[in-house]
């Protein structure tokens, strides 16, 4: 809610790096310091995003390293050779993956002042994300029905653990890009500091994409290997 | 000052990478294919190298999409900083539990139980006696319940308190959100020595409550059923609720 307010009242040229007088003063919205560049030349709001994003590799690398501390350790219940369904699983991560190809798209005609195509592309990862989303509660239900709960064994709470906080970001991510894509067709978005905002936005949703790239390979292929 | 990427000086417009995201999104789609395509080749998938491979190839495809669509290759260096060192801190710690895990692995969990990797590597704990028996008569379970009480329950006391304790709490108690409690006249499945015998071997699916069938000879299930049977009704202190229904006898 907050990223989307906050949208509508900063942004900045992107890249960084200088800054024009055309850029970034207009908006009349108070004195909003996030887009602002700061002693090094640098928008806050990209630099604490990227350390935010630090502290999310933390944060996953944590729970996909006790998924593995645990892996194999199940007294009983259903194990991921039983469950994992690997064709389900590569078309969602393939949506993923394209959503983060529309989402530099979108990026890119944000700078370009394409807001139209911004508009669209938004809306198209936005898109994405959600039948990700889709397919992760209907892979979820199907292994409950499978008799995998939460509380069924290590691998089922490690494994919905890791997985559930990271649908949840992509869910926040949804979210995100459709509150930017409807505050864009209400004309609402500063357009001088559009391109910095949906670039940070991208950075989260491209964050969100790498850490499935993991997660996909890591805990998903690896059951299929012989 | 920070380091520019692309002339963007006034109102010029930053020119478009529209043409390299799509490459870059070609490729993206290719390795994938490839990661997944392997899998699918049965001369390929069994070497050795098949999980090295495609751990390769996500790292590759990571650095891709952070290094061209988040555009932190070309971007300033605090960036960077900001990113990378807490992302190689977390694999540093990944590394490091799944080193502990390898270093720390006994097979039966030390003793306990049989885990699923005991059992991918074709274990068969000393005591198991392979397959699992239907109960014998209620007669029979009686007779052999007031032999086994002589003894003061020693076999099933023993196996309870290696085995089962850890969900159970080592004088039956029962665990919040592991296992119930044994010690109180309620039972979810049953309380008659048969039934007993049954849910140990078969264990319950869907909850934590594994199939001993697989690790434990029938008769170290009876003995472990008939250990469980003399607890009911001793309402042990700090034992959890009753779960299940009543058993008056
Ligand atoms: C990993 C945890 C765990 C271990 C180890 C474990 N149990 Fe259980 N046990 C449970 C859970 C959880 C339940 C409850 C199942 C349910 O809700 O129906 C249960 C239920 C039972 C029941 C059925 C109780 C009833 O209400 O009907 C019996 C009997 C039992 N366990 C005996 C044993 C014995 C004997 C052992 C050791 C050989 C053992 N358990 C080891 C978790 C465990």
């Amino acid at each position: 809610m907050s990223e989307a307010v906050a949208i509508a009242h900063d942004g900045h040229s992107h890249d960084g790096h200088g800054h024009d007088a055309g850029h970034g003063h207009d908006a009349g919205h108070g004195h909003h310091q996030l887009t602002e560049n700061n002693f090094l030349g640098l928008p806050n709001i990209k630099l604490a995003m990227w350390a935010f994003l630090g502290s999310e590799c933390m944060f996953f690398g944590s729970l996909i390293g006790t998924y593995f501390f645990y892996r194999e350790m199940s007294l009983g219940g259903p194990m991921p050779e039983d469950i994992f369904d690997v064709n389900i699983t590569s078309i969602s991560t393939f949506l993923l993956l394209m959503s983060s190809v529309t989402m530099a798209l979108a990026v890119d005609n944000a700078r370009q002042r394409n807001f139209g195509k911004m508009r669209a592309f938004i809306l198209a990862t936005a898109a994405q994300g959600a039948a990700f989303v889709g397919f992760q509660i209907y892979e979820f239900s199907h292994f409950v029905a499978h008799g995998l709960k939460l509380s069924t064994s290590l691998f089922g709470s490690t494994f919905y653990t890791m997985t559930g906080f990271h649908g949840a970001h992509v869910s926040v991510g949804v979210i995100w890009l459709v509150m930017v894509a409807l505050l864009a067709t209400q004309g609402k978005l500063n357009k001088d500091k559009i391109a910095i905002n949906v670039e940070v936005m991208g950075l989260y949703w491209h964050f969100v994409d790498i850490v499935w790239i993991i997660i996909f390979t890591f805990v998903y292929l690896l059951e299929f290997t012989r | 000052m920070s380091h520019p990427t692309h002339a963007d000086g006034g109102h010029d417009l930053p020119h478009s990478h529209q043409k390299h995201y799509l490459i870059v999104a070609a490729v993206l789609t290719v390795v994938t294919a490839v990661e997944i395509g392997i899998l699918f080749l049965p001369a390929v998938n069994g070497t050795w190298w098949v999980v090295p491979f495609i751990g390769v190839l996500a790292v590759f495809k990571f650095g891709l999409v952070v290094g061209e669509f988040m555009h932190l290759r070309p971007d300033h260096g605090v960036y960077k900083f900001l990113f990378m060192s807490p992302m190689f801190l977390a694999l540093f710690s990944f590394i490091a539990l799944s080193a502990l895990a390898v270093v720390t692995y006994q097979p039966f969990g030390g003793g306990y139980a049989i885990t699923q990797r005991d059992r991918k590597a074709g274990f068969v704990p000393p005591s198991a006696g392979g397959g699992f028996e239907v109960a014998w008569p209620e007669d029979k379970l009686k007779a052999a319940f007031a032999e086994a009480e002589k003894g003061g329950f020693a076999k099933g006391k023993a196996t309870f308190a290696s085995t089962c304790a850890n969900c159970h709490r080592g004088d039956g108690g029962g665990m919040p959100a592991l296992g119930p409690n044994m010690t109180d006249d309620c039972f979810k499945h049953g309380g008659s020595l048969a039934e007993l015998y049954t849910t140990i071997g078969k264990g319950v699916q869907g909850t934590a409550m594994p199939a001993w069938s697989t690790s434990m000879s029938p008769d170290a299930i009876r003995q472990a059923a008939f250990f469980v049977r003399s607890l009911k009704g001793k309402n042990v202190a700090g034992g959890l609720e009753c779960v299940g229904t009543k058993v008056a006898d």
